[in-house]
């Protein structure tokens, strides 16, 4: 026996393992759930190996103190030997992991493995993109920028707005009631220490359930769900029709995870580290923050609520999705799996995607926030004034000026606050132009205090000529008939 | 799929990243956001501030030409500081510093003052050349303004409203004078707006450059044009 046979040997026989893997290796899957559906269980948990490798490389370097924090990423991008792809990796990493789970989940749903006897399984899940997103959050306030600055205040005054206890949990998140030294430190801890360790074991107890329950097999149309036939059915096939876990499902998941690394490391050389941004000082004003790209939609859907609502909506709304996510299996227990028979669960799931989606890509932009330095920094396009009277000239002057531009875009650059007004000759004529400047409207302050005339009537000279070549300019139908009238001869 | 071919270009390019040699990701020096109050890039601060009214490099903006070098040949850099830490009362030139309730700091501005002038001053761009100078303290004959503007000006330009004819626009609209200073049109007649088309001082009737006192001449009459109450939108209406 050669030396490293026994060396094994020796380990073996005190920790007993080989039974165990290779049961949970060889145990028999249904034949078509190693399908190319079932990888991303497998990829989250590799990417969340990646995160704590990197983590702890980052770990090494990173130091929580509000001071240091911001210097200390400086040194990782710059200074530090491939820092800087270090910082891309975890960056990226997070950004896929999340996406992965989200992945995971949706297919989970739609695949109905989270019935009868996977419940548990389910519930945990939740707890865990409850948790990969509480990493994600709580990573970007390590970053610690203005947008981890800002993001967290605004993360504190949604808990602040929790009756009674508010304060008491603002006190919780921050270690005080402002943004402070003791703030990053909590952050720190929980992002590298109680986080991670819940999630870890909550990951270790959800895949030991897939193992002990099996994967879910193929869902069927007809092929429904009992509590007390199911068990037997799954048993059945399994062993009748099913592979060996390793190596016949297992390749397609190493394939798949080796795939996302790849793709996660390509981000990061391509795109880099995110950050940091500009230092975390309230007293920067120059800033529009934003979270990172999960918590994006938030921020859209709070912009387009009215004010009223915000509360209610911030307050109530999470813990009724997460409510929901968890009894939706101890509900939904039964029935049928198949996506054919489940119109209902389908319909939910693509309109939440969509939604989604919709108020990722409109938080991209800022539609409804003015953009403050355009008044200043963005030139009136060339061509509008090149060939424009001095008045018209000094009309753009005005409109920069008096920071119209802020939330007017002319020639695709400016604020989207109120509608670009490249055509608005097309529309309006000029009284309704003077009219629109004085007394505002449509959510436009009134500006007829804060223009004197002449100012006035240089900015409707210059919004007179904003219009396409060959169109005409919007006309008052009443100066045309009192014209006609008085051309039309009097009898 | 080509699985070696696949673990090949992996291998690849952890090469080139761990060679770091032009990964597009990677952070260049200064990439991160610096605090608004410590920029001194000029470009930066330029197009960041100035850009919206003067144009993108100087030129072809609403306001004044400031890259024009006859421009920057005239005036002098304390006149720039100024008027860029305490703007133009009573124009629409706004002030910038922080000092006058802006948002720039004194060594920003100095940052804008020196970059205009190794950008667009030239040493030689009025060498020689008898051309009038920036500030005057000398008192205008509008009288005699109104013949230089005939002579020197009329031919491009109208007075009263615009006629479609003219090559250029009236230049004494009564809310165009109201909104511009005389120090403003004395620098747009003498340094001109290459940009836009307007001559400076010695071509705006070729052979025959103006003199100081034509500059201030025709800068008094214009000022003589402005109205009591200029931009009533209905003036037939009182
Ligand atoms: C809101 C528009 C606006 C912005 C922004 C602006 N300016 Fe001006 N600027 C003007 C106007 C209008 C004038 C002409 C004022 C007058 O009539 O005298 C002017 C005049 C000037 C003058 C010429 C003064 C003279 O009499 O010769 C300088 C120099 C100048 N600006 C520099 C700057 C610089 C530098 C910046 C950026 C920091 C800047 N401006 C930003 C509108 C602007
Ligand atoms: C060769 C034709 C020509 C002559 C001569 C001329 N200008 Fe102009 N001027 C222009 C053009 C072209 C413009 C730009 C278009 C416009 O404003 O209508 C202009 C613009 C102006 C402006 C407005 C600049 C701005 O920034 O908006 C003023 C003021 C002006 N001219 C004054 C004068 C005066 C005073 C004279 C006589 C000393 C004069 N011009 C002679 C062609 C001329």
């Amino acid at each position: 026996m050669s030396r490293i046979k026994r060396l094994y040997n020796w380990f073996e026989m005190r920790l007993q393992l080989e039974g165990p893997v290779k049961d949970a290796a060889l145990h028999p899957v249904p034949r078509n759930t190693a399908s190319w559906w079932y990888v991303f269980g497998s990829a989250a948990t590799t990417l969340l190996m990646l995160q704590i490798v990197t983590g702890i490389l980052l770990g090494l370097v990173y130091v929580a103190s509000g001071s240091e924090a911001w210097k200390t990423l400086d040194e990782l991008n710059h200074q530090l030997y491939l820092g800087w792809f270090l910082r891309a990796m975890h960056g990226w990493g997070s950004n896929f992991m999340v996406a992965v789970v989200l992945v995971h989940m949706a297919q989970v749903f739609t695949f109905g493995a989270y019935k009868f006897p996977r419940e548990l399984t389910w519930i945990l899940g939740v707890f865990m993109l409850l948790m990969t997103l509480g990493m994600a959050f709580t990573g970007q306030v390590l970053r610690f920028d203005q947008d981890a600055y800002w993001g967290l205040g605004i993360g504190a005054s949604i808990m602040s707005r929790v009756p009674v206890i508010g304060g008491a949990l603002v006190d919780l998140l921050l270690g005080g009631p402002i943004i402070g030294g003791a703030t990053l430190s909590r952050f720190f801890a929980l992002h590298v220490f109680v986080i991670p360790g819940t999630l870890l074991l909550f990951t270790a107890v959800h895949i030991w359930m897939v193992l002990k329950l099996g994967i879910n097999d193929w869902p069927m149309p007809g092929r429904v769900v009992r509590r007390n036939t199911y068990l037997q059915e799954y048993h059945e096939l399994s062993h009748k029709d099913g592979v060996p876990f390793v190596p016949d499902a297992l390749w397609k998941d190493l394939f798949f995870s080796a795939a996302i690394l790849a793709a996660v490391a390509v981000c990061a050389f391509v795109f880099g580290p995110y950050g940091p941004g500009g230092q975390p000082d309230p007293t920067i004003i120059q800033t529009a923050p934003k979270p990172d790209f999960f918590f994006l939609w938030l921020y859209a859907v709070l912009s387009y609520l009215p004010p009223s609502l915000e509360t209610p909506f911030v307050l109530i709304a999470p813990v009724i999705g997460i409510c929901i996510l968890l009894a939706l299996p101890l509900v939904a227990g039964e029935g049928e799996k198949s996506w054919h028979r489940r119109p209902v669960a389908i319909l939910v799931l693509v309109t939440v995607a969509v939604s989604w989606g919709i108020f990722t890509h409109l938080a991209t932009f800022t539609p409804w926030s003015p953009i403050m330095d355009a008044w200043s920094g963005d030139p009136v396009p060339p061509k509008l004034i090149h060939d424009a009277s001095p008045l018209v000239r000094q009309g753009a002057v005005v409109f920069q000026a008096k920071q119209c531009r802020n939330c007017h875009a002319v020639g695709g650059s400016g604020g989207m606050r109120g509608p670009a007004l490249d055509t608005v000759a097309v529309r309006l004529t000029e009284d309704q132009l003077i009219r629109q400047v004085l007394q505002g409207g449509g959510n436009m302050p009134a500006y007829g205090k804060n223009l004197s005339p002449p100012e006035v009537t240089a900015l409707v000279r210059f919004l007179e000529t904003l219009k396409p070549d060959g169109q005409p300019p919007a006309i008052d139908a009443t100066h045309q008939e009192q014209k006609a009238q008085n051309a039309a001869p009097q009898q | 799929m080509n699985v070696r071919g696949f673990c090949g270009s992996i291998l690849v390019l952890c090469g080139i990243a761990s060679l770091g040699c032009n990964a597009p990701g990677k952070p260049t020096a200064g990439a991160e956001a610096v605090r608004p109050d410590e920029v001194k890039n000029f470009s930066k601060l330029y197009s960041q501030n100035c850009a919206g009214c003067h144009g993108a490099d100087g030129q072809h903006g609403a306001a004044l030409a400031l890259a024009n070098p006859v421009y920057q040949a005239i005036v002098d850099e304390g006149t720039l500081r100024n008027v860029i830490v305490n703007g133009e009362p009573g124009t629409l030139m706004p002030a910038f510093a922080q000092s006058a309730g802006g948002m720039l700091t004194d060594d920003q501005v100095n940052a804008l003052v020196s970059g205009m002038r190794s950008r667009w001053y030239h040493a030689d761009a009025v060498q020689g050349l008898d051309v009038p100078p920036f500030k005057t303290d000398k008192q205008g004959d509008a009288a005699h303004g109104q013949q230089v503007f005939t002579s020197h000006c009329a031919s491009c330009h109208t007075t009263g409203v615009q006629q479609q004819n003219a090559k250029a626009s009236s230049i004494t609209d009564g809310s165009y004078l109201a909104l511009i200073s005389d120090q403003s049109l004395r620098a747009i007649i003498i340094a001109g707006r290459p940009d836009i088309g307007h001559p400076d001082w010695r071509s705006a009737q070729p052979g025959h450059p103006m003199s100081d006192q034509d500059v201030t001449d025709v800068v008094a009459w214009m000022a003589s044009q402005r109205q009591k109450t200029p931009g009533q939108p209905y003036p037939s209406q009182p």
